[in-house]
């Protein structure tokens, strides 16, 4: 699919200009960087989810082998300016009050007291034995009715309750009319489990100061080095300038390497008072129990729906549990809200939003932050259709938007035109042959096995499209972005943008590659060090639309600065000149060409051009996301229950999506893929588990089970046609859409397996054990 | 500090030595005495696989494994697959079939797939899922990998004399 005339990159599935050294072992990832002097932190973390901390002797830890500092919550909270971290420190919340290490009270199973450096990990680890924190028991908040519970011992005292965000009720449409008419509604209380994100690679840090100049050097894996200075800057009390970020090599993140978190804050401050570099790779415990866990959300929702299985509003209250620290909790209830009624004709919304404080964990952005309203509105729709005796898909052809109504639009505000949500609804369906399954479905249930059929679609706004004419459509605003052609004629690209398995230094090469006239080679896509990337981070799948577009709009403006020289100096006139493979030359006239290289070293020979022409060969230009645009689809899978051992297998999986114009085929299609497994694993596999007390259950790969080559299946992908909603730039993202529908497609098809025996799916999480419940094989716990 | 112990090893082809503490894993011995950092760490708990070296021929977890273990075995790392005429069979197919994308579980999925094509160079899909279900990959949902290696599989058929690709002559690239 190419997107442009002389296209030759982009639409292609260009290699990976990454994988030669990721795949020769010569990746640079945190844990490879050394630095002379180096030495290494480990935490003290705390083994109750909520006391006080009434005393810490860490002397005898002082005086162990190898030890260079510890420093505890009480000292760190003298050495850092008071505000936020990760991602609330970046969207600037400041309450309530918490440091970088706990100094009053610990709110988590895992939370930091206290800092131990040392000469390597192993001994800091051995010295963080020998610190001695004695903790006055607090009676724990784990769950959200206990959260909610006015009597709840307040995490955090300044804010007077459990309760950080207080319920708000929001109304679009006319809600009391939609269930005035209803023939009946259908009621539900739905819930995701928590579970997190786990990249392969934990978090890590290093960090080092120059006393003479004062200027940290922070090396950080992190899905934008911006915006982690920013965060450090603030919280180091220093000037931006005074720090520099670079990242290497990102071993995934999935939406939690965001910002500066308590850790790595912690560790700059120790580099600052050793003046020696200092490593801190976590280890998979630490990440387990503190890096940050997601989901956990429940939802009480009613749908008022006609007979016909017309869907004529709903009314939805949403709590969130934002475990212990602000994170993205308190923040992702709007953009729930904004996305409920999704591609559906839903005319009437009533949301109520509030979020609670628990001891566990941090709630962190996981790809697809608000995905719980697809999970929802998915598993409602079934619920639905049960209610009625329809066939589910007869009730999404019911209500779904398709390419034909140019005039719909969100209940919630924003145009859904465009969308192809009735289009890949049919041809999932189509793919599977839906009568034929449910003949086949028929036969097998006769000889008591039990197959099962689900579907779920949704859009993602990746961008979206604008809510108002000039709002900018990137997280961080417009998308920055530079390039330079070098003396050599190759062209460097520099971005903000921060891959961490995205393949951002191919795709964003293949555009450039196409758009000013070079090699794909030939470019050279620099990230990771804010002395030279512009602002922005890699997030919310906005970086096919937003940087993508970056790369068009500067590619032109260099290209148009070399054709200006090139018109000096060939003598001819700008629409007469292309550039073509490298080389700068009069169009048709082949023997005119002239290296990009030689461009540059003649137009800055002395003398040879005027004093006031511009040889830079440098354009800065930022990208607004032009008309944006969804992106989306329909997933389905059909799955066979084991009765005897509560197992699912797939046996299909059908992906039916638009993305708009496609940069990279295999790299779209790993991203759905990748997402798509991380949702079998969240339905049959993963939970962040704590029990009453708030201990924390799952901190190994033995108690938090991930999929493997086993468990997931092969998943057929099929790309529909783009609809073009912008003039220049149709790139849109794809990189949370896999996760944020799987997880209903999964559920869907195992409530239809176990539809003999009345099963009702209210809860994401289905494990062995859950499905010979709800098939009556054992009775429910 | 516990005691140190003088060890040798073979690493791709090269006797190294090192005086390593008794506690540290091969895993440590690999990234931090020989500055070999293409061996990862993802779990260190032996789930995860990303460790996975060959010793002697046959994957081990070097997470799980400590150093003075590896006093005179013949060890294996991703750094060790590229010859100086280039990348391995392998190594080409996954980059032609956009196996990875973080390329954090990569070594260990190599060296995995690696041992498996030699026990067994014409392995059926199921049976590469079979062998890399002790890797875990949280990126890209697998296929993109199995197709690398059975891609692999089929070059290998299609050019004999490739097919042996990790010898004790190999040299960093
Ligand atoms: S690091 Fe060795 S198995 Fe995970
Ligand atoms: S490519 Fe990221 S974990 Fe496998």
């Amino acid at each position: 699919m190419t997107i442009q005339a002389g296209a030759r990159f982009v639409g292609a599935s260009v290699k990976r200009s990454e994988d030669p050294r990721i795949l020769t072992g010569r990746g640079n990832y945190i844990d490879d960087i050394v630095l002379p002097r180096m030495v290494h932190a480990a935490f003290v973390r705390s083994p109750l989810a909520h006391a006080r901390i009434t005393e810490i002797d860490a002397a005898t830890a002082r005086e162990a082998p190898g030890v260079l500092a510890v420093i505890t919550g009480e000292e760190m909270a003298a050495l850092v300016t008071p505000g936020g971290y990760g991602i609330a420190g970046l969207f600037g919340v400041d309450k309530p009050d918490y440091c970088a290490l706990a100094n009053d009270k610990v709110r988590h199973v895992g939370d930091p007291v206290a800092v131990v450096v040392a000469q390597t990990r192993a001994l800091a680890e051995d010295a963080c034995e020998l610190v001695e924190v004695d903790y006055d028991d607090l009676p724990a908040v784990v769950t959200i009715d206990q959260a909610l519970d006015p009597a709840s011992s307040p995490i955090f005292e300044d804010l007077g309750s459990n309760v950080i965000l207080p319920p708000s009720t929001k109304v679009f449409g006319d809600v009391e009319a939609a269930f005035a008419r209803a023939d009946r509604i259908v009621r539900a209380r739905i819930s995701q489990h928590r579970y997190q994100n786990v990249p392969m690679e934990c978090r890590g840090i290093v960090a080092s100061y120059d006393p003479t100049s004062q200027d940290f050097l922070i090396w950080s894996a992190n899905q934008g080095v911006q915006p982690a200075r920013q965060g450090l800057a603030a919280r180091l009390g220093v000037p931006v300038e005074k720090v520099r970020v670079r990242a290497g090599d990102i071993g995934g993140s999935f939406g939690l390497k965001t910002g500066s978190s308590r850790e790595d804050v912690a560790v700059a401050v120790a580099a600052k008072v050793l003046r020696r570099p200092v490593k801190w790779c976590e280890d998979r415990f630490e990440h387990m129990c503190s890096a940050g866990q997601a989901r956990d959300e429940r939802y009480d929702i009613e749908a008022a729906v006609m007979d016909d299985g017309e869907i004529l509003g709903l009314r939805a209250d949403m709590v969130v549990d934002s475990g212990s620290y602000p994170g993205m909790g308190a923040m992702v209830s709007g953009l729930a809200m904004e996305m409920l009624p999704n591609a559906y004709k839903i005319g009437a919304l009533s949301f109520t939003a509030s979020a609670v404080v628990t001891n566990k964990a941090t709630y962190v952005a996981y790809r697809g932050p608000w995905a719980s309203e697809t999970f929802v509105r998915e598993r409602l729709i079934d619920l639905v259709a049960l209610e009625l005796g329809k066939d589910p898909l007869e009730i999404r052809r019911r209500n779904v938007v398709g390419q034909d109504d140019h005039d719909a639009v969100m209940v919630t505000g924003r145009t859904l035109a465009g969308v192809t949500n009735r289009e890949s609804i049919e041809r999932a369906a189509q793919l599977i042959d839906v009568p034929a399954f449910r003949r086949r479905q028929a036969r097998a249930r006769e000889q008591h096995r039990y197959l099962g059929l689900g579907f779920a679609s949704f859009i993602e706004p990746a961008p979206g499209p604008r809510r108002t004419p000039d709002e900018p459509l990137g997280v961080m605003g417009p998308e920055p972005m530079r390039m330079a052609l070098a003396d050599d004629g190759h062209l460097l690209v520099y971005t903000g943008q921060m891959p961490h398995g995205q393949s951002h230094q191919t795709t964003l090469a293949q555009v450039a590659a196409d758009e000013f006239g070079v090699a794909f080679d030939q470019v050279e896509v620099v990230v990771g060090d804010t002395d030279v990337v512009p602002s922005s981070l890699t997030g919310g799948s906005l970086s096919a639309t937003m940087a993508g577009g970056a790369a068009v709009v500067s590619a032109r403006a260099l290209r148009a600065k070399v054709i200006a020289v090139a018109e000096l100096l060939l003598e001819a006139s700008a629409e007469d000149l292309e550039i073509v493979d490298g080389a700068i030359a009069v169009r048709g006239i082949s023997s005119s060409a002239l290296p990009l290289a030689e461009l540059v070293a003649s137009a800055r020979a002395p003398g040879r051009l005027p004093d006031d022409v511009d040889t830079t060969f440098e354009a800065s230009e930022t990208y607004d996301g032009g008309a944006g645009g969804w992106s989306g689809g329909t997933h389905a899978a059909i799955v066979e229950v084991d009765l005897t051992t509560g197992l699912v297998s797939f046996e299909r999986y059908v992906v039916v999506e638009d993305c708009g114009d496609i940069i990279n085929p295999a790299v779209v299609d790993g991203q759905i893929r990748g997402g798509v497994a991380q949702g079998i694993g969240a339905v049959l596999l993963e939970r962040s588990a704590y029990d009453e007390d708030g201990q924390f259950l799952s901190a190994t790969f033995m108690d938090y089970l991930l999929p493997t080559a086993l468990s997931i299946p092969f998943i057929e992908i099929e790309h529909l046609p783009a609809t073009r909603t912008d003039e220049i730039v149709n790139f849109r993202g794809v990189g949370e859409g896999g996760l944020i529908v799987s997880t209903p497609t999964v559920c869907n098809a195992i409530e239809d397996a176990l539809a003999p025996f009345g099963a009702r799916i209210y809860e994401e999480y289905c494990p062995p054990s859950r499905l010979l419940e709800l098939a009556g094989v054992i009775p429910t716990a | 500090m516990s005691e140190q112990i003088d060890i040798t090893v073979t690493v791709n082809g090269e006797a190294r030595s090192a005086s390593v503490e008794a506690r540290r894993t091969l895993a440590d011995v690999l990234r931090d005495e020989f500055g070999l950092t293409g061996t990862h760490l993802g779990c260190e708990h032996g789930v995860c696989g990303a460790c996975t070296v060959l010793v002697d021929g046959a994957p081990a977890r070097s997470c799980l494994m400590l150093g003075v273990q590896a006093d005179g075995a013949d060890v294996t790392t991703v750094e060790g697959l590229a010859t100086d005429h280039g990348m391995s069979t392998l190594q080409e197919a996954m980059w032609e079939r956009h196996g990875f994308q973080c390329g954090f579980c990569t070594p260990g999925f190599l060296m995995q797939a690696t041992a498996l094509l030699q026990e067994n160079p014409h392995p059926t899909e199921f049976e590469v899922r079979e062998a890399l279900s002790g890797n875990i990959c949280r990126c890209t949902g697998y296929q993109s990998i199995v197709d690398g290696v059975l891609q692999a599989a089929r070059s290998t058929t299609d050019h004999p004399q490739e097919a042996d690709q990790v010898s004790a002559s190999q040299v960093e690239l």
